[in-house]
C-alpha cells in the first residue's frame, strides 16, 4: 500500500524539457524499408510499417532521460484497417443493391465516423507508455460527435469566425479523458485566448486575398477584354495569364497554410498551457509560431525538392522542434510521483489490449 | 534501477546491480522481446509486467540468435546505414512509376464500377453550389436565345445513352472563367454567356461543345479524374507511411486541381463523341471543328500539344476531328 508522501515542496518546481534523440540518417533506413516492403507486400506491410515509424519517433521522445514506448503490433493494426475497408465494402454493395438504404446508412455512418475516432484515440492511448506505465483514454462517442464531426461543421459554415470554438471542444475532449496509470489530465483552455491567437491567423488571410485582389484589379482591364472576346491574345501574354493563376492560386494556398499554421501552434501552446496532470503537475507548450511556421513551410518545400528523399530529415527535425517546446513541471519529487502512480496505476499489460487497433482519427 | 540481464540455465534473470538480487525471471519462450527499431531503448517484458530495458541492442541480438531465431532483427539489418539503401532508394522510384502506371488506373477502374450513381450526383450538388456562390453569376442572355439552344441540346440528349431526362443544361455568367462550358459527373451542363457570345449565333457549334461535354459525362472523365486525383493522394499517404501535414495537405489541394482539367485523351475521347452524336442528330458532325477555328484566330492558341497542356493543341484537335468524321462516313458506306 502506498501511502501519501508529503512532497518536499523545493524538490522540483521548475518545468522539464521532453527532448528527441532520433536522427535523421537513423531514420532514413527505417523509412525507405518501410516504403518498400509496403509496396512489394502490396500495401499490407504498410501496418507493421506504421509500427516501428511510431516505436522510432515514441523511443526517441526523451523525459527526464526515459524514452515513452509504443506497444501497438501490427497485426493489430492490420486487423483494424481490414474492418474499416470491410464495413466501406458492405456499405457500398448495400447502396448499389438497395439505393433507398442510403439515408439509413447515412444515418449509420454519423455514428460510426465518432465511434472510430473514439476508438482510435483509445487505441493510441493504450499502446503508448512511459516509465512501464500505460496511458489511457476514457471519451465516450458522443463526445467524439462533438469534437471531431459538429466541431468542424460549424467552423466551416461560419467560415471560420467558430474555429476557436470547435478547437476548444477538440482540445477539451482528448485532454479530460486521457489518463495516465489511471490518473487523470485536465485542461480547460480559455476561450478568449483561443480567439487572440486566431485574429492573427485572421489577419494574415485577409492580407492574402488583399495581395490576390489588388493584381486581379491590376490586370482587370486586360481580363474584361479577355471575358468580352474582344481582345486577341498573343501567346506568350496567354503564358504570362496563365502564369497570374499559377501565383494566385499558390498565393491563397500559402495565405491559408501559413495562417493555418500559426493557429496551429498558438493553440497547442494555448490548450497544453492549460493542462495538469493528476491535478497539480502542469504541462506547458512554448512553440515559438514564427519558428513553428519556419520550419514547416521549409520541411515542405524541402520535401518536394528533393522528390521526398529529404522527408526522414524533415520529420526528424519538426519532431525536435515540437519535443524541446514542449515540458512538463512535477509538483514533488519525481521518483516519489512516479513510484506511486506504478502502484495504483495499470502497469504495462496484455489485457488492455484491443483484438483489432484503429490507428485513425489523429 | 539499474541491472543486468544473465543466463542461468534455462532461465533469463534480471538481477540488481552486479550480481546482486534477483528482480524478475522467467524461461526464454515467456519473455515478450520488442524488435529492434533504430537505437531506441529494447524493451524485454517479463511475464510478471516486470520491464528490463537495455540501450546494448547488440547484446540482446546474440541473445535472441543463440536462442535460435535466426530471423531476428532481419528488417533492422535492412534499415542500417548502409551504401544499400540508395538501391532500395532507386527501387522505390522504379516501383512507384509501375504503381502509377499499371495499378493507379485498375484501382480507378473498380472504384468507378463500383461507384453508387447517388455519389455523383452529391459531388455534382456540392461543386455546382461553390461555383454559384463563388465565380458564376446569373445569365444575361434573352431568353429567346437560350431557348434556340436549349432546343439543340434535347435535340442532342435525346441520343445520348442517358437520354434527354439524365441532363440538365444551366446557363450561368462565367465572370472570371470567361467563355467556357462544363460538365459534371452527374450530367449537370453549364455553359457561360461569354461563350455563347463568342460563338456569335452559331448555335450548332455550341450545341456540338455541349455534345463534346456530354461526352465527358458519358464516358464518367471527371468521375475517373476525381478518383485518380483521390487515388494517387491515397496510395503516396498509404505507401509513404508519414509525408507531413504540409504535404499532405499539398496533396489534397493540388488533386482537387487536377480534377478540374481533364487528360489530354478524355479530350480527344470528347472530341470523337461530339462528332458522332452530331451525326446521328442529324447535325454538322464537324461543328466542333468551327469552335476551334475561332479559339485559334480569336484567342490566337495555335501552339502545338506540349507535355505541360493538358489539352491538346488546337489545330491537332481539328485534324484528328475531320479524320474521326471521315472514318465514320466511310463505315456508314461499307454497312
Amino acid at each position: 500500500m502506498s501511502t501519501v508522501e508529503t512532497a518536499p515542496q523545493s524538490a522540483s518546481k521548475e518545468f522539464h524539457r521532453l527532448s528527441f534523440t532520433g536522427r535523421a540518417g537513423e531514420y532514413f533506413g527505417i523509412w525507405i524499408v518501410n516504403i518498400l516492403l509496403t509496396i512489394i507486400t502490396l500495401g499490407i506491410y504498410s501496418a507493421w510499417a506504421k509500427v516501428r515509424r511510431n516505436r522510432y519517433f515514441y523511443g526517441n521522445t526523451v523525459l527526464l532521460g526515459r524514452a515513452f514506448d509504443y506497444h501497438a503490433k501490427g497485426k493489430q493494426i492490420f486487423i483494424g484497417r481490414l474492418i474499416v475497408f470491410g464495413y466501406l465494402v458492405v456499405y457500398n454493395v448495400l447502396l448499389a443493391v438497395f439505393p433507398i438504404a442510403g439515408i439509413v446508412l447515412a444515418v449509420v455512418i454519423l455514428f460510426f465516423f465518432p465511434w472510430l475516432i473514439m476508438r482510435g484515440l483509445r487505441f493510441s492511448a493504450r499502446v503508448t507508455s512511459y516509465r512501464n506505465i500505460r496511458f489511457d483514454f476514457v471519451g465516450k462517442m458522443g463526445g467524439a460527435f462533438v469534437a471531431f464531426m459538429a466541431g468542424p461543421v460549424i467552423a466551416v459554415l461560419s467560415l471560420g469566425i467558430l474555429m476557436p470554438l470547435a478547437s476548444r471542444w477538440m482540445y477539451r475532449y482528448i485532454g479530460n479523458n486521457l489518463r495516465y496509470g489511471g490518473r487523470p489530465f485536465a485542461t480547460d483552455p480559455r476561450l478568449g485566448y483561443i480567439y487572440k491567437t486566431w485574429l492573427f491567423s485572421a489577419l494574415i488571410v485577409i492580407l492574402g486575398l488583399l495581395v490576390i485582389g489588388a493584381v486581379v484589379i491590376a490586370n482587370l482591364s486586360l481580363l474584361m477584354a479577355l471575358a468580352d472576346g474582344t481582345a486577341t491574345v498573343a501567346p506568350e501574354l496567354q503564358a504570362s495569364l496563365f502564369l497570374l493563376g499559377v501565383v494566385g492560386y499558390i498565393a491563397v494556398f500559402l495565405s491559408f497554410g501559413i495562417a493555418a499554421l500559426f493557429y496551429r501552434a498558438g493553440v497547442r501552446n494555448i490548450a497544453w498551457s492549460a493542462t495538469a496532470f493528476d491535478g497539480r503537475h502542469a504541462l506547458r507548450s512554448d512553440l515559438p509560431r514564427m519558428g513553428y511556421v519556419w520550419v514547416a513551410v521549409s520541411n515542405v518545400l524541402v520535401t518536394i525538392v528533393t522528390l521526398g528523399l529529404m522527408r526522414p530529415w524533415a520529420a526528424v527535425r519538426m519532431a525536435r522542434y515540437v519535443n524541446v517546446h514542449t515540458a512538463v513541471r512535477f509538483d514533488g519529487d519525481v521518483g516519489e510521483i512516479f513510484a506511486s502512480v506504478a502502484q495504483e496505476g495499470s502497469a504495462v499489460g496484455a489485457e488492455f489490449m484491443d483484438f483489432e487497433g484503429f490507428d485513425f482519427g489523429f | 534501477m539499474p541491472a543486468h540481464l544473465v543466463e542461468r540455465q534455462d532461465r533469463i534473470v534480471a538481477v540488481a546491480g552486479e550480481g546482486g538480487d534477483v528482480l524478475a525471471e522467467g524461461a526464454f519462450a515467456t519473455l515478450d522481446i520488442a524488435p529492434r527499431v533504430g537505437s531506441i531503448p529494447r524493451r524485454i517484458q517479463f511475464a510478471d509486467g516486470a520491464l528490463f530495458e537495455t540501450t546494448d541492442n547488440d547484446a540482446i541480438d546474440r541473445l535472441l540468435r543463440a536462442q535460435g531465431r535466426k530471423r531476428a532483427g532481419f528488417v533492422h539489418d535492412l534499415e542500417r546505414f548502409h551504401p544499400r539503401l540508395l538501391i532500395f532508394a532507386a527501387a522505390v522510384f522504379l516501383l512507384s512509376g509501375l504503381v502509377y502506371r499499371f495499378a493507379l488506373p485498375v484501382l480507378v477502374e473498380i472504384a468507378v464500377a463500383v461507384t453508387p450513381p447517388v455519389v455523383p450526383k452529391l459531388m455534382s450538388a456540392g461543386t455546382m453550389e461553390t461555383l454559384d456562390r463563388s465565380v458564376l453569376s446569373k445569365t444575361d442572355l434573352d431568353e429567346s436565345r437560350t431557348a434556340v439552344i436549349a432546343e439543340g441540346f434535347a435535340r442532342i440528349a435525346a441520343q445520348s445513352d442517358r437520354g434527354a431526362a439524365g441532363y440538365t443544361l444551366n446557363f450561368r455568367k462565367g465572370g472570371l472563367i470567361g467563355p467556357n462550358a462544363f460538365a459534371l459527373p452527374d450530367g449537370t451542363l453549364i455553359v457561360t454567356d461569354e461563350l455563347v457570345d463568342l460563338a456569335d449565333g452559331d448555335t450548332e457549334m455550341l450545341v456540338a461543345i455541349l455534345a463534346h461535354e456530354i461526352g465527358h459525362v458519358e464516358l464518367e472523365h471527371s468521375l475517373r479524374q476525381v478518383y485518380r486525383a483521390a487515388g494517387m493522394a491515397g496510395l503516396i499517404m498509404l505507401i509513404a507511411g508519414d509525408v507531413g501535414d504540409g504535404v499532405e495537405d499539398l496533396l489534397v489541394q493540388g488533386g482537387g486541381l487536377v480534377a478540374l482539367s481533364y487528360s489530354r485523351t478524355a479530350e480527344a475521347a470528347a472530341d470523337r463523341y461530339s462528332v458522332e452524336l452530331m451525326d446521328k442528330a442529324g447535325y454538322d458532325p464537324l461543328a466542333i471543328a468551327r469552335f476551334f477555328e475561332i479559339v485559334e484566330t480569336k484567342l490566337g492558341d495555335t501552339s502545338g500539344t506540349t507535355i505541360l497542356s493538358t489539352h491538346p493543341g488546337t489545330p491537332e484537335r481539328r485534324k484528328a476531328i475531320a479524320a474521326y468524321a471521315a472514318q465514320l462516313r466511310e463505315d456508314d458506306t461499307a454497312n
